[in-house]
């Protein structure tokens, strides 16, 4: 069964951890990256998330979404090195196009902070089941409504990926062209979407009958069928992470 | 004792001129099998939603008359209220998911959670259910990795582990395989067995004549009929409402074999009496 999760199950100490702590992670690891805007600091917080991957035994999930960013980066680095409006010495030449070091040491910092940010949400996504994150948030106050579209998302997607996949088939074996050039393949995506879209209208309209009928709408509390967890080191991870953030909120003042 | 009780209910859909259900007025005994047939558009899906609520408080439109299930009126009360009285399963298996949910126990306590009710009385009745529609073997599955017949027997699941006094289905088996179809129609077997109330609507007309105590005819809204199957499928005009009786009595009818005790036609081989199954026999030794 397909989904968009990214979730890798392995056996480690990071998928053990309480998910509000991993969530806690991603947003302080991020805060930090602007808080103290130096690159040993933005490094320093992408070695710990690599650390953490690498515990995790997910080290290698994250390598091809970096990989994703490579075009961002690349264009950091060249509109930086080239156009930062603080660049006054030369780093070096690049078929007569002249880089500079203020330039580039700026692109350095943003990219570190895009592959820091990557990195601490790969952290999070790829030890943390997609449905487990949803019911900690929706015990700890977050809307059962909102929990309900991030989690369907996932799961209804593929699934119209899949009946799109079926209607290319219908539409193929009565001789539409949908493979070949950039034209061709444009030409198929309008008969190709109308039957989708409509498909997909009707599934939502049947699948809101079926949530109303379950209750959806109910008042009261809501109750649920998994068992709160005992996560490991909860309270002193959050401790720890606040006292973080804390420390760097004071680096800042004070500096 | 009266499970449904409905007088004089009129609905007409908004942006539309013709009334969907026109004047019905009928009642349900507890523990009833009620088939609903008719034609397409004939208001069959309308009336399944009007006994679960949805009409008026989903779809919005013109309304009118009374509808009881047990004791709770449906125009004056909330879904979530009344989907513990009355559970609704329709045709399209894999839109009746909820799609949040991973594992095909999570998805039967979905209903249960939104109406708040102890996990320790929710393992009891997601257990009740999966055994009830022998689906425990798939209690960890995805509910997406199913076939069509284990995901429509699911979401019948997730229906009766809120436990309805009433289980309506609108043509549950339409978009099944036969094996499916089977399936589905063996799981209904043994609910009625239960004792609960079901109400289906269903264009296969050979197991709505072999399970139903009683069949709805509905035509343009209106309710031409409401008996026994033999009645409902003896009558002369029945063609006339879009509905072709089940083939015995198609048979039965050319041969002109009636039951000796009703003297109707009868629906299912059973009810063909005995001497004419052994002249059938003969008849057909002879022709070979």
């Amino acid at each position: 069964m397909q989904s968009m999760t990214l979730y890798v199950e392995k056996n480690s100490l990071i998928h053990k951890i309480d998910p509000i702590s991993k969530l806690l992670f991603v947003v302080i690891s991020i805060a930090i990256s602007y808080i103290v805007p130096t690159i040993s600091v933005v490094l320093g917080s992408v070695v710990i998330s690599i650390l953490l991957l690498i515990i995790g035994k997910v080290f290698r999930h994250i390598l091809p979404i970096i990989g994703v960013s490579l075009i961002l980066i690349l264009s950091i680095i060249i509109v930086q090195g080239l156009f930062h409006p603080e660049s006054k010495t030369p780093l070096f030449t690049l078929g007569g196009i002249v880089f500079y070091k203020e330039g580039i040491s700026y692109a350095l910092l943003l990219t570190l902070r895009v592959i820091n940010m990557l990195c601490a949400f790969g952290v999070l996504i790829l030890t943390t089941k997609p449905d487990e994150l949803i019911e900690t948030l929706i015990k700890k106050g977050m809307s059962p409504k909102l929990g309900y579209i991030f989690l369907s998302v996932l799961q209804i997607v593929p699934q119209m990926r899949a009946t799109m996949g079926k209607i290319t088939d219908a539409q193929r074996s009565r001789g539409m062209e949908t493979q070949g050039n950039v034209w061709i393949r444009m030409k198929a995506l309008f008969p190709l979407i109308g039957p989708v879209v409509l498909n997909s209208l009707n599934d939502t309209r049947e699948r809101a009958i079926a949530l109303e009928i379950r209750g959806f709408n109910a008042k009261g509390v809501k109750t649920f069928y998994n068992p709160s967890r005992n996560y490991p080191y909860r309270i002193a991870i959050k401790f720890g992470l606040i006292l973080v953030l804390i420390l760097a909120i004071v680096w800042r003042v004070w500096k | 004792m009266n499970i449904i009780r409905v007088e004089g209910l009129k609905y007409k859909y908004p942006h539309t001129d013709k009334l969907a259900l026109d004047d019905l007025t009928f009642d349900i005994k507890k523990g009833e099998f009620i088939g609903i047939v008719g034609k397409n558009t004939a208001g069959k899906s309308t009336l399944c939603y009007a006994l679960t609520g949805l009409v008026p408080h989903f779809f919005k439109g013109a309304y009118g008359g009374q509808v009881y299930v047990d004791d709770l009126e449906i125009l004056k009360s909330d879904i979530s209220d009344i989907s513990l009285k009355a559970g609704l399963v329709f045709e399209n298996p894999f839109s009746q998911m909820t799609g949040s949910k991973y594992t095909v126990a999570e998805e039967i306590a979905f209903g249960l959670e939104n109406m708040g009710v102890d996990r320790e009385e929710m393992i009891t009745r997601i257990n009740e259910s999966l055994l009830l529609l022998d689906i425990e073997h798939i209690k960890d599955k995805n509910p997406f990795s199913l076939s069509g017949g284990q995901m429509q027997r699911l979401a019948i699941a997730s229906v009766i582990a809120m436990r309805p006094d009433v289980l309506i289905l609108d043509e549950p088996t339409s978009q099944l395989d036969p094996q499916g179809t089977e399936e589905v129609f063996k799981v209904v077997e043994k609910l009625t067995k239960e004792g609960i109330t079901i109400i289906m609507a269903e264009h296969k007309i050979e197991k709505i004549a072999q399970y139903s105590d009683r069949v709805m005819l509905l035509h343009n809204g209106r309710l031409i009929d409401f008996d026994t199957p033999q009645k409902v499928f003896s009558r002369e005009d029945i063609l006339d409402f879009g509905v072709s009786p089940p083939i015995f009595t198609k048979i039965c009818r050319v041969l002109n074999i009636r039951d000796a005790n009703t003297d109707l036609y009868p629906v299912t081989l059973e009810q063909v009496p005995k001497k004419e199954l052994t002249l059938s026999k003969e008849t057909i030794s002879k022709r070979r």
